[in-house]
């Protein structure tokens, strides 16, 4: 009987000329001490330079119950039954999807058929993406967005080929459509190799070890300026932008790196949650409070900060700092008559942009539902099911842990469209009790599904 | 799963002889009246064993580039043919292991092979194309290409061939090229056997479920409820029954009367996990189950398809495939791990062991 452990699968997907063929060609140049079995949906131009390459045309076999579920791939089902005779052979598997290949059933093939599922664990789902040209794949085809929504790792590929701005402006796109995945850039498809294998993206175990919290968080605000600032008088300055006011957060000492960052993100979002108090131009803005900018009048507008000490001022602002050009410049006490003009501007000694909540456009996309307390896990289980049910096309897939009433562990769950296992993974111990979950899919409901899992807590 | 724990041959299996290959046994069979077992592995090594003793008679290494698939014994058992992933077929003289024949089919996976019932002609298999040669390796006749790889081939008579494929069974005419019967039905089809006669047609489903039609009727009907695919499908000498897999337990549908709509099959329930290989004796109502355990156990069965264990053995290791000696007086079990063992089967005279 063998008790040997499941080789892992990692498909790569993405349409054609994303770089799926050079990226597969640099794994196998780099990982000399692992022997892969390649499995090849798709023969482009560029050859795969290695032992093991089997080529095998892409069948997608449904079911005659016509459930989307059950659809899987056939090619996979041949090819990987017959490798795992030769098991000693190879000790890991990675399969070259064609441009225009569905991940549903190629990911369905590792939970449906009883054969692969004991010999082989699908370790990750990593879609290359064009940077210069998925922009239009994403608006004319649904394989294309599809293979974003299904992938543990978006590989943003070509960078080199598109501005840093378009990039910034497709990421999010992108991790709006799929929070779950993890964005990596590269040009030529070089990106480092324990980005790409050996995730365990489907074993939430392992996901949740390596990040607790794998939602990546939304804020309130989308941007953060932070100004090395002397002692004395600052204007803000912004123009109009497209809201009548804006949400801004002055905070004192702010550090630089991204761990600095990150904690003052955290403590503006709880300021953030208290009312804003309106301040209209001229008003000093006070350090540590949220506040409302009111920027309705026409021009630009001017706000100030007086501050009695050498300090780091972070602002964190709702809007990014472009749409209402926010400027930060001294105002030097002898010249304060200068009709507001100086050029003694200063520029942040470090920006960033936060992934924000907003309206997503796509129609795929990401749902995150985060939530303290414990869950009845019948009222759960009901919605779940009913949800799946009737919505299971659409929600390509769920991951994420809920705390179940009465149950001393946590319960981590996924699933592929309909198919859906829940399992208790640790004890919850001293931990707050919270459930934690993500849906992507198309055209998913926010606001009735977030009611709907509400209702389920105790 | 629940494991089993080991044990000693048991009841009319008796310990015979045991032998090891390199690597994962795919195929086997006895050749020669019984007087030589061979064995494929996955390695593309091919080998002879003596059948009484189990000496190594003869031996090849790799004969297929990346794996041997599949092989298939001349009904006569004076030759042989393998295939492998090398697109190549081979066929080869029993007795002393001299390749006779080398069929180039090009680039791709030769995967199925079958010798006609009367050894005049073999069907190979290469992912969406199926081709026929006569024994001295002449083409006798190519299929069209279907609509997805060719999962299962079985004859139903000397010059009639069926392939099974996603969605379909075809029956051809080999000799006249003509189609002679289309079954469709949306499902993968993933394992093929025909009853004896050649009217009942018995498919595997990825769904997992067991599709059949009867031919002269065009009555079709489907068993749904396995907790896998039913890969393993075995007609009876008689085709009075069809013993399949698709679990851990043997389901066994009879054919008596207006059966096996509506009736209850039999369930033979010992071994510990998946069933990896059925195959009924050359006479009478004897069938040898394997699993993915490693437990093996012989049957007898009622037309009924109800049955009672008559011996059993265990392996260590997922059972491959069993094979009966032409005389039903051994059987052999071929392993995952390339162990090979056979066992005499008679009625033990002193209790059980």
């Amino acid at each position: 009987m063998s008790t040997e452990k499941k080789v892992p699968v990692t498909i790569l997907t993405g349409f054609l000329g994303s770089g799926k063929t050079t990226l597969l060609n640099r794994i196998l140049s780099e990982e000399h001490g692992k022997r892969i079995a390649v499995i090849e949906n798709e023969y482009g131009e560029v050859g795969i330079d290695q032992g093991l390459v089997i080529n095998a045309d892409e069948e997608v076999f449904e079911m005659s119950n016509g459930c989307i579920c059950c659809t899987v791939r056939g090619d996979l089902i041949r090819v990987l039954g017959n490798l795992m005779k030769r098991r000693d052979k190879f000790d890991y598997v990675l399969v070259e999807t064609t441009g225009l290949a569905d991940p549903g059933p190629v990911a369905q093939t590792f939970f449906m058929d009883d054969e692969i599922r004991d010999e082989f664990s699908l370790d990750g789902i990593v879609t290359l993406v064009d940077a210069a040209h998925i922009d239009q794949q994403l608006g004319r085809s649904d394989e294309s967005s599809e293979q974003v929504a299904f992938a543990d790792v978006l590989v943003l590929n070509k960078t080199d080929l598109v501005s840093d701005e378009s990039l910034d402006i497709l990421e999010s796109r992108l991790r709006d459509m799929n929070r779950m995945a993890r964005v990596v850039r590269s040009k030529q498809a070089d990106v480092s190799i324990d980005t790409v294998l050996n995730l365990s993206a489907f074993d939430l175990d392992q996901v949740l070890k390596r990040r607790p919290t794998f939602l990546e968080p939304e804020y309130p605000f989308e941007w953060t300026g932070v100004f090395s600032l002397e002692r004395g008088r600052y204007e803000l300055s912004l123009e109009e932008g497209p809201d009548p006011t804006m949400s801004l957060v002055a905070m004192e000492d702010q550090g630089i790196n991204e761990v600095a960052l990150n904690d003052g993100a955290e403590s503006c979002v709880r300021l953030y949650a208290d009312s804003a108090e309106l301040l209209h131009p001229g008003s000093t803005v006070p350090i540590g409070k949220h506040v409302s900018l009111q920027l309705q009048s026409n021009g630009r507008k001017s706000f100030f900060l007086e501050l009695d000490h050498a300090t780091q001022i972070g602002l964190f602002t709702q809007h990014t700092a472009e749409e209402f050009d926010i400027k930060v410049s001294t105002v030097d006490s002898s010249i304060t008559e200068n009709d507001g003009k100086n050029d003694s501007m200063v520029k942040p000694a470090t920006e960033r942009t936060w992934v924000a909540e907003h309206e997503h456009d796509d129609e795929v996309g990401s749902i995150a539902i985060e939530r303290v307390g414990d869950v009845d896990p019948e009222k759960l289980n009901k919605w779940l099911s009913r949800l799946l049910a009737e919505k299971g096309v659409d929600i390509f897939r769920t991951k994420g842990f809920i705390s179940y009433a009465g149950d001393s562990r946590r319960i981590v769950f996924q699933g592929v469209h309909m198919l859906f296992t829940a399992q208790p993974d640790k004890e919850w111990g001293s931990e707050p009790r919270r459930n934690q979950l993500v849906f992507i899919g198309r055209n998913l409901d926010e606001k009735e599904m977030t009611k709907e899992f509400e209702k389920c807590l105790v | 799963m629940s494991r089993i724990e080991a044990f000693t041959p048991k009841g009319m299996l008796h310990k015979g002889w045991s032998a090891q290959v390199e690597d994962y046994a795919i195929s086997c069979g006895w050749v020669l009246q019984g007087k030589a077992f061979l064995v494929g592995d996955s390695a593309g090594g091919i080998y002879s064993f003596e059948g009484k003793s189990g000496d190594v008679i003869w031996k090849k290494k790799e004969v297929h580039k990346g794996g041997l698939l599949a092989m298939s014994i001349h009904p006569e058992g004076k030759s042989f043919a393998t295939a492998g992933q090398d697109g190549r077929v081979l066929i080869w003289d029993s007795k002393e292991g001299e390749l006779s024949k080398v069929l180039d089919l090009g680039k791709g996976w030769a995967e199925q092979i079958k010798w006609s019932p009367n050894g005049q002609f073999l069907a190979v298999t290469l992912s969406r194309y199926v081709y026929v040669f006569c024994a001295n390796g002449q083409e006798q006749w190519r299929s069209d290409q279907h609509p997805s790889t060719v999962s299962a081939i079985a004859w139903s008579n000397s010059n009639e061939l069926a392939t099974a494929c996603y969605g379909r069974v075809t029956f051809f005419d080999v000799v006249t090229n003509k189609v002679n019967q289309k079954l469709e039905w949306q499902g993968s089809l993933v394992s093929m056997v025909l009853s004896p006669n050649g009217d009942i047609v018995v498919c595997g489903s990825q769904d997992n479920s067991v599709h059949f039609w009867r031919r002269s009727t065009n009555q079709d009907s489907e068993m749904t409820g396995y907790p896998g695919k039913p890969s393993q499908l075995a007609f009876d000498q008689s085709g009075t029954v069809l013993a399949t897999g698709g679990s851990e337990i043997v389901t066994v549908w009879s054919f008596q009367g207006d059966g096996p709509e509506g009736t209850v099959p039999g369930r033979l329930t010992l071994h510990a996990d998946f069933i990896s290989s059925l195959a009924f004796s050359h006479s009478g109502m004897l069938l040898a189950s394997a699993a993915r355990d490693g437990s093996v156990f012989a049957w007898f069965l009622n037309n009924n398809g109800q049955g009672d264990p008559v011996g059993g053995a265990f392996v260590g290791e997922l059972v491959s495939q069993v094979a009966w000696r032409p005389d039903d007086c051994a059987l052999a079990a071929v392993n995952a791990k390339g162990g090979i063992t056979v066992w005499d089967f008679k009625v033990r005279t002193k209790g059980f062991a």
